[in-house]
């Protein structure tokens, strides 16, 4: 009893305390820099940072980062905390979002002749936008030509695109029909590592205007040079150049030079390591040139330093940040980020006195990597410079790899390029604004709550299975019930209700990739939106969502109960190792099973088919084909949910008293019968929230796009693909143009769907429960 | 009285066991195989030739993996307590009181949840600023505990309905106050479900990652285990599987534990005959 009143006491305690500990605000002048993933790194910008106080006296705190890519999101989300970031460490291609809402500031004035000398170019003009330049690049992460020595000498090296698919083709051995020795080897569906030969057949990214800025409508996607790359890429397929699995990828290509297997590929130093391990024999070259003899540019990521514009101190990071830029530090920075002996290749200094110094001449490959630093084209920094990424891959695959009949790649890539355009006209669409007076939120707020309140309290037990007496609520009862069910209503009204609504005034408004700050009511032009173009395919995929979720749920329900059943009647000792294994599902980490399940689905390779064609069945597409990919994310899902079924199942079977089984015995039931007409009802009753409550998880269920990405992808571009379920398609189009506002009138739309649905299950339920 | 043969029966049962746990265990031991495997570098379908504990080592060496896992392990164990304790109160009162608004209240929380929350997170970090616990793992606890406890409150709602009200109106009578009753009758007769929320509050707080990487911004040793892995696998041009499996596979052990250790209270048969359903 008094342990019980401790640990509530604890437990509220633990909850004040942690209301009450506010971040303390700073006293002394004090910086803040969001830095690397690497503590090394870390460290040596540490170092560099007490120096700098010694010198100045301001302080400097190096915060670590998990990793650069969530360097957009968090600074827009802390920005203006008294915890804010003043310089941060990130990728040029990401600051096109920033920029557009006003969250860099511009280094334009800092930038002095003598940083531009001392930097390669790239290094800044990966940062130049609209005309200001908002960061400086450290490292520049790049690629060219790796080859394997043993199958190209250095003077063999092809000149041009030309003779580097002549060379391939001449290095290639085949044996029968499949090349074992790939004289170089590319990836079909890739947009990145291809680029400079896109680029050679007339293709590019977005068109600039005179001034070099990027004009996004622009698409050099559906050039007439594009039909004569893809001619090329065919042609190399059948040379044995290009991968011909239709969903292998950059990971493939490398584990077969890691096998020294290949002769040439595209990439960079990012699996440096495992090769010198294999002990392969390679070289960094140069990228072939273009066939009329111009210079090939590498679509180059630049990651460097930006400074928040709402920093308390502007000046003194703008300081900081020369500080950090001077050619010693640099060196140090680099060294420790390429792990100091190891070289590890993962920094390629921006700076050209680093680049010159020994520690990367001494070593050949970091050299050459950086050597390449002239021949590099940034990747496009605008906002709209992501949206390629979305479409390229699925495109370019129903293009190389048509899964029935032939594709025109013609009308295919002018479906791309309009697409696209497309995509970049609703990203920039200005929604004129409307003012609301502030009462009137009052009202609407009003309204809601009483009519909550009202329809909360008028509410009458029903619960046949409940004697009469208690039918009746009593008010001494309900004020100790509303008492001890408070602190989760608390909790719930925080962290799920308030959402709720934020997401509904979010939906009213413009927010989004070009107004993360200021955005304004705009009515219901985003429901209009929605409403007015229609979601393509809404029925298709609406009914695929529901069946989806009724197979996982009924079929994991059924096979958990059926499990825990079985379990019980056997041994106990060989129950508990069963246990053990079927709860494994439950306990890993779901994305990287998922993972593994892609690998054992696979076509060609994966281990099911393997297994499978031993006893001769032949190979079956599982995640190729629209509708046994339909069926395998079913098996797969259902894969992941029985052991939580099987688990509370164990607990609810034991609680069903020997005699219903003895009554059954009698009546000369087998265990089957035993099985469906006593456990699985009764087990069913007591789950009935639980159940509905899956079902609803079933429907924003996010690890189907992590097994499938949604695909097999539709004719259309951009609509629905096979095992696309509502939620993650509505949202991908949404965030693809980062369009959050549209994307809460989404969420706020399928809220209301699945909730009607779950109210009638509910109804549905409880009748079949209560007459069964 | 028919009866098929009990060999045959067994032999059919085990086959069909064998069977799923085959199905079960093969991805299993594909993270087993890859986590120990030496030079790898996709996930595509082939046994590593050697095998190395080198990915272990790089993975402490490399990685605040220790820091992840304790500040998991911490996240984990008192979201659990804090979620038996609020399951335990709040389907209490759902289930032994009359109360006005208690079947509109129980479809509330049900309702809530259809909201897909890890979706909205602008409104999830602004609640977070506002009670002051961004950067601060007490945070997670805190948000932990409420999306546990929302779930779990539907799953023991159904099974405290199954103890038969004469139990407790027989400790009243007894002259138990709701208190002890609540304590020392119902929930010794819900240890199995407790058990159930004991370890589903745990797996959800223990691999909860969207949240968790959103208001957790300051350093690389304040992450929860969840958000290390998956800076793991998010590489740009690629992804170190060998120690994201290393650290998968290291990192679900405590959840096997707890499993093992939580398993006599939903097997042992203690309760059998004395709930009715």
């Amino acid at each position: 009893m008094k342990r019980v009143c401790l640990l509530f006491i604890t437990v509220i305690l633990c909850g004040f305390f942690a209301m009450g500990t506010r971040a303390h605000a700073e006293e002394t002048p004090h910086l803040r820099i969001w830095f690397s993933q690497y503590e090394a790194e870390n460290e040596a910008l540490r170092r560099i940072a007490s120096d700098y106080e010694a010198l100045t006296g301001v302080s400097v705190e190096v915060v670590s980062r998990i990793n650069i890519f969530n360097a957009v999101s968090d600074l827009v989300n802390n920005a203006t905390l008294d915890t804010r970031p003043d310089i941060v460490f990130m990728q040029a291609p990401d600051i096109g979002t920033l920029v557009a809402s006003g969250y860099l500031e511009p280094l334009t004035p800092m930038i002095d002749q003598d940083i531009r000398d001392r930097f390669t170019e790239v290094a800044l003009s990966a940062f130049r936008l609209d005309g200001e330049i908002y960061g400086v690049g450290y490292s520049v992460d790049s690629y060219g030509l790796i080859y394997n020595k043993d199958i190209i000498s250095e003077s063999e090296l092809p000149e041009t695109w030309a003779d580097f698919f002549a060379l391939a083709a001449e290095k290639t051995v085949f044996d029968g029909a499949t090349p074992v020795i790939h004289g170089a080897l590319l990836n079909a569906r890739d947009m990145w590592f291809n680029y400079p030969i896109i680029r050679n057949y007339g293709g590019y990214y977005y068109g600039t205007y005179p001034n070099g800025d990027y004009n996004p409508y622009d698409v050099g996607l559906d050039q007439a040079g594009m039909l004569d790359y893809v001619a090329k890429m065919q042609e190399a397929m059948a040379q044995g150049i290009v991968l011909t699995n239709r969903i292998h990828g950059e990971s493939e290509i490398v584990s077969r030079f890691a096998n020294g297997k290949v002769g040439m590929m595209i990439y960079g130093l990012w699996y440096a390591s495992i090769l010198q391990e294999r002990g392969i024999d390679y070289g960094l070259a140069s990228l072939p040139d273009q066939d009329d003899g111009t210079t090939s540019r590498a679509l180059t990521t630049v990651q460097g330093f930006v400074v928040n514009r709402f920093s308390l101190q502007q000046a003194q990071s703008l300081d900081f940040l020369e500080y950090i830029l001077e050619d010693a530090n640099q060196q140090l920075l680099i060294e420790a980020g390429n792990d100091h002996d190891r070289k590890l290749g993962t920094r390629n200094p921006a700076n050209i006195a680093v680049s010159q110094s020994d520690y990367i001449q001494s070593s050949e490959i970091l050299s050459s990597l950086s050597a390449l630093n002239d021949e590099t084209e940034p990747f496009p920094n605008l906002p709209e410079g992501p949206i390629w990424y979305n479409y390229t891959t699925t495109v370019f695959q129903s293009i190389f790899f048509p899964l029935s009949g032939a594709v025109d790649p013609e009308a295919k890539l002018g479906e791309l390029a309009e697409k696209i355009r497309d995509d970049v006209r609703l990203m920039n669409l200005q929604v004129e604004r409307i003012e609301i007076p502030s009462y009137v939120y009052m009202i609407i707020c009003l309204l809601i709550v009483t009519g909550l309140i009202i329809y909360i309290i008028r509410g009458r037990i029903q619960n046949k299975r409940c004697p009469s007496y208690l039918q009746k609520p009593r008010w001494k009862q309900t004020l100790l019930a509303w008492g001890l069910i408070l602190p989760l209503m608390v909790l719930l009204l925080v962290f799920y209700v308030y959402p709720i609504f934020h997401n509904m005034y979010l939906s009213l408004t413009d927010y989004s990739g070009i107004n993360l700050r200021e955005y304004g009511l705009i009515g219901f032009a985003n429901y209009r939106d929605i409403f007015v173009k229609g979601f393509q395919g809404l029925v298709s995929m609406s009914v695929w969502t529901l069946s989806f979720a009724t197979c996982v749920v009924v079929v994991s329900f059924i096979l958990g109960v059926l499990i825990a059943f079985m379990l019980k009647q056997s041994h106990v000792k060989i129950a508990k190792i069963y246990r053990i294994i079927f709860i494994l599902p439950w306990v890993i980490p779901t994305v990287i099973t998922l993972l593994m399940w892609q690998g054992l689905l696979e076509t060609e390779n994966g281990l099911v088919n393997q297994i499978l064609s031993l006893i001769g069945i032949p190979h079956i597409p599982w995640l190729s084909h629209p509708w046994i990919a339909k069926v395998s994310t079913i098996m797969v899902m259902t894969w992941f949910s029985f052991p939580y079924f099987m688990v509370i199942a164990s607990g609810l079977i034991q609680a069903i008293p020997k005699d219903y089984y003895d009554a059954a015995k009698v009546d000369g039931a087998n265990a089957f019968y035993t099985f469906f007409s006593i456990t699985l009802p009764l087990v069913f009753r007591a789950m009935i929230p639980t159940l509905i409550m899956s079902f609803i998880m079933q429907f924003n269920q996010f690890g189907v796009y992590i097994l499938t990405g949604g695909g097999p992808a539709a004719d259309k571009i951009g609509d629905p693909g096979a095992t696309d379920l509502l939620i993650t398609y509505v949202f991908n189009t949404a965030f693809n143009t980062n369009r959050y506002a549209v994307a809460a009138a989404y969420s706020v739309l399928i809220f209301v769907f699945i909730a009607i649905f779950a109210l009638l299950s509910i109804r549905i339920t409880r009748k079949v429960a209560d007459n069964g | 009285m028919k009866k098929s043969h009990p060999l045959v029966k067994k032999i059919c049962v085990h086959t069909f066991l064998i069977f799923l746990a085959i199905v079960t265990i093969t991805p299993f031991a594909y993270i087993v195989m890859i986590a120990f495997g030496k030079n790898i570098v996709g996930t595509s379908a082939t046994i590593p030739k050697e095998f190395t504990l080198a990915n272990f080592q790089r993975l402490f060496r490399e990685t605040a993996f220790l820091d992840w896992i304790k500040n998991s392990l911490w996240i984990g164990l008192v979201t659990m307590i804090i979620s038996v304790v609020f399951v335990s109160i709040t389907v209490y009162a759902f289930s032994r009181l009359r109360f006005h608004g208690k079947q509109k209240l129980f479809q509330f929380i049900l309702l809530v949840q259809v909201f897909p929350l890890t979706l909205s997170m602008v409104s999830i970090f602004r609640i977070f600023v506002t009670l002051g616990i961004l950067n601060d793992i007490k945070g997670l606890i805190i948000v932990n505990s409420t999306l546990a406890s929302a779930g779990l409150v539907l799953l023991a709602k159904g099974y405290f309905d199954t103890i038969p009200f004469e139990i407790d109106e027989a400790a009243m009578v007894d002259g138990a106050s709701r208190l002890q009753t609540l304590i020392h009758v119902i929930l010794p007769l819900a240890k199995p479900m407790l058990a159930v929320v004991a370890i589903q509050s745990f797996v959800i707080a223990y691999n909860e990652y969207v949240i968790a990487s959103t208001v957790m911004t300051q350093g690389l040793d304040t992450m929860p285990l969840a958000v290390g892995l998956q800076s793991m696998i998010t590489g740009q041009y690629g992804t170190n599987w060998s120690m994201y499996c290393a650290a998968a596979l290291l990192g679900s052990l405590p959840m096997i534990v707890l499993f093992y250790s939580l398993q006599k209270y939903f097997i042992g048969g203690m309760t059998e005959g004395s709930v009715k359903l």
